[in-house]
């Protein structure tokens, strides 16, 4: 049998706003929606409502109830985000589910009894998680979609109907609970019938004779048949979170600490379904039109907000906007943090998602290429180098002893070359004097050629020599036939 | 009758002795992994997982990373000893020491990096010294107080062998005193061996050893650059009596590639490169 379970918050315009600003919550704040004299609440906090505000007021009235209420328009992105936050939260109880839109959602929870020692249980976890991402939750089950959302309506939650008892649970409930939004639930009011379970007493003909096919269907609803299926939604792609601010940010650091929360609570959604990020891509709507949409490329997948946000930072430090800021949307595009199976007896290996974060803060803090594996490069200049990806193999599964060093003589390159003047006796160099480097030569051996690049512009062509000062110090050094300038490029022994 | 009780004693005989094997019983699988688990057992008496993988870790980190450089390691008993900083400063081939470390560390399979202040890490060399580059993370920069700060990062992502050099005076900025005990805190905490290469003393106390690197000299022969020989004193070590040198010579790459001595006058380098020699 099916059994399905609804996942509601209430009042979801307010708690998408107190989910980006907690802070509100324990003050007089109301949720208004339209403009200037057709504003009019939608929502109000409990401090609110306890001094008068409740929906439908205006604003002018509220704010003659209540002369200090805080008032913060309906945020769609807010919304948008907090329903895919809900979304989310419920496909950790079933892979199917439907976006009912506006803090509903619904799952198919049948074949979970193994999971669960029973249904109430089931809902008091989905209210514990839904909690979690910072949203207040309701959950009702039941066989029925219909009976599910108006079980989760209920103040007590969760709340289980048994298979077969929705037309008994729904009897002695208001007709209102049924299908607010519906006319014809107004219209039978006004003929006497107050509760379904006076509607499902009813003949079904008379109903739709008089109402038509809504009224059928109404009845069918008391009756607590629903035959609508449960529609399942595809998973997105991507992750997102944004804001739209009250007032326009000109300073980064602002900016940066609203952001820092954003990040965080995507975060915790892609930790919920076991993802890392592996691109972030936000735009920024600035004053008084106009976007700015960037993307940055993270090094490897990683859920540290503060790695995500060095980045973003530095990205807006190299290119700032250039025109105040009064909203943004970040979106996240996931990717699967990787894993590795570690050895109890072999070298230890690394974890693969620390890994992945310390590179990225390194990044973050050093640049571009200043972290990651040294790489040797075809070629014969000295200096040459490159870096990659640092991705380390995993290690073998025991331990082997080193082999013996072979004892090589490192040379400790200069990048870039310190430039040095040189007087020269005959074919050897006499004397060197340059940055931190002056002396007269003890020994000096050399030259020897290179040349690489001959089909290029500017080729390499240089002549080596290695020399020992009488000071100390052993150094390579070199002379380029194109400017005929010397440099040192590297030291030995040190 | 006899045709009765023969069938009789066909059909009531009883049953056949199992046939006798002719191979002996096989050993059981033993892999070497389970000896050192009896080793473990037997010499600890362990009986859960979970002391096995206390034990385990324990005598990890009473382990040292060997630098492979014979001189050295007998020094500092061993090697680099896991879970403490070992500092190396003076003007001696204090950069030829970390690279034989790495080469050691990532050959048996560890991950190693180096911060590398100067950014004067040469590739090419490194690998010519035995050191497994997918192994190695190599951290370029640009002042002290970033290396120690991605010192602190590496360690605590679980390198087994972190080196930090902080390349030739004048140092790129300074650090409080604070900061080396953090990090030799972090090193202990995560079993992490960590060498500090300093051109003069950096880390004061915090170190558990201290290596002086006397200038190094070179050595020439036919007028070429065949190795350089740098002397190097224990300072300080929290288990050891100091005082104790020896001198360690390392050799040019062209000389090592050369493979005999004396060299000839003409010789093809390691990296293919034909050098002439005039000196």
């Amino acid at each position: 049998m099916t059994r399905i379970a609804c996942f509601f918050v209430p009042m979801f315009p307010l708690a998408a706003r107190l989910r980006s600003e907690p802070e509100l919550l324990h003050e007089a704040m109301a949720i208004v929606e339209g403009n200037g004299n057709n504003a009019h609440v939608v929502a109000a906090t409990r401090r609110a409502r306890k001094k008068g505000i409740h929906t439908g007021l205006s604003l002018t009235q509220a704010r003659s109830i209540l002369p200090k209420l805080i008032a913060r328009g309906r945020d769609s992105a807010c919304e948008r985000t907090a329903q895919e936050a809900l979304l989310e939260v419920a496909e950790n109880f079933s892979p199917r589910i439907e976006d009912a839109g506006d803090g509903l959602a619904f799952a198919d929870v049948s074949g979970t009894e193994r999971h669960y020692p029973n249904e109430e249980e089931l809902g008091k976890a989905a209210i514990r998680a839904i909690e979690a991402i910072g949203l207040p939750a309701r959950t009702g089950i039941a066989a029925s979609k219909l009976a599910s959302r108006v079980a989760a309506e209920l103040p007590q939650t969760p709340t289980v109907v048994k298979p077969g008892e929705e037309a008994s649970f729904l009897a002695p409930l208001p007709l209102a609970r049924l299908s607010p939004e519906l006319e014809a639930a107004a219209m039978l009011q006004r003929f006497g019938i107050t509760s379904i379970g006076d509607l499902a007493r009813l003949p079904e003909n008379e109903i739709a004779s008089r109402l038509g096919e809504i009224g059928r269907d109404l009845h069918f609803a008391a009756r607590g048949i629903d035959p609508r299926p449960l529609i399942p939604r595809a998973l997105p792609p991507e992750f997102r979170e944004g804001m739209e601010l009250e007032w326009p940010l000109v300073a980064l650091e602002p900016f940066l600490f609203i952001a820092n929360a954003a990040l965080d609570r995507l975060s915790k959604r892609m930790e919920f379904q076991g993802f890392a990020c592996k691109r972030i891509e936000f735009t920024l709507t600035l004053e008084p039109d106009g976007y700015d949409a960037r993307a940055i490329d993270l090094p490897a997948p990683t859920r540290d907000v503060k790695t995500i946000l060095t980045l973003i930072r530095l990205d807006l430090e190299k290119r700032p906007p250039g025109a105040p800021v009064i909203g943004f949307i970040f979106v996240a595009v996931p990717d699967r943090p990787r894993r590795a199976q570690l050895s109890l007896f072999g070298p230890a290996a690394l974890s693969p998602e620390k890994l992945a974060t310390t590179i990225a803060r390194l990044i973050s803090m050093l640049g571009d290429g200043r972290a990651g594996m040294p790489m040797t490069v075809d070629g014969h200049l000295p200096e040459r180098h490159d870096i990659g990806t640092f991705a380390p193999p995993p290690p073998p599964d025991t331990r082997r002893p080193p082999p013996r060093a072979r004892g090589l003589l490192a040379a400790r390159t200069f990048r870039p070359p310190i430039p040095v003047e040189v007087i020269t006796n005959g074919n050897t160099i006499a004397s060197v004097r340059g940055e931190n480097i002056e002396g007269t030569v003890r020994v000096c051996s050399g030259p020897w050629r290179i040349e690489e690049g001959w089909w290029r512009d500017a080729p390499a062509e240089r002549e080596y020599w290695d020399v020992e000062l009488w000071g100390g110090g052993i150094y390579r050094m070199y002379q380029s036939a194109a400017s005929n300038g010397w440099f040192v490029d590297a030291r030995f022994g040190l | 009758m006899a045709a009765t009780a023969r069938r009789l004693e066909s059909q009531f005989q009883l049953l056949q002795p199992t046939i006798p094997v002719l191979l002996p019983p096989l050993p059981a699988v033993d892999s070497g992994v389970s000896e050192a688990l009896k080793a473990l057992k037997g010499t600890r008496g362990l009986t859960t997982g979970a002391e096995l993988i206390e034990a385990l870790e324990r005598r990890r980190r009473n382990q040292v990373v060997p630098t492979a450089l014979e001189a050295i390691d007998r020094l500092l008993d061993g090697g680099l000893a896991r879970g403490k900083m070992t500092e190396i400063a003076g003007r001696g081939a204090r950069l030829s020491v970390a690279v034989a470390a790495l080469a050691s560390a990532t050959s048996t399979g560890e991950a190693a990096a180096f911060i590398d202040l100067a950014d004067c890490f040469d590739p090419q060399l490194g690998e010519s010294a035995g050191i497994d580059l997918h192994r190695m993370l190599w951290v370029r920069p640009k002042t002290l107080k970033q290396a120690v700060s991605a010192a602190e990062m590496v360690i605590a992502t679980g390198f087994q062998l972190v080196i930090v050099d902080a390349g030739l005076p004048p140092l790129r900025g300074r650090v409080a005193d604070a900061a080396w005990v953090r990090l030799a805190r972090a090193a202990e905490a995560h079993g992490t061996a960590l060498l500090v290469s300093t051109p003069y003393p950096l880390t004061g106390t915090t170190s558990e050893a201290m290596l002086r690197a006397e200038p190094s000299r070179g050595r020439w022969r036919g007028g070429l650059l065949t190795g350089v020989e740098t002397t190097l004193r224990l300072e300080k070590h929290r288990r050891k009596r100091p005082g104790e040198s020896v001198a360690v010579l390392f050799h040019a790459p062209e000389a090592l590639a050369v493979g005999c001595w004396p060299l000839a006058d003409a010789y093809t380098s390691a990296n293919g490169q034909r050098r002439t020699a005039n000196g």
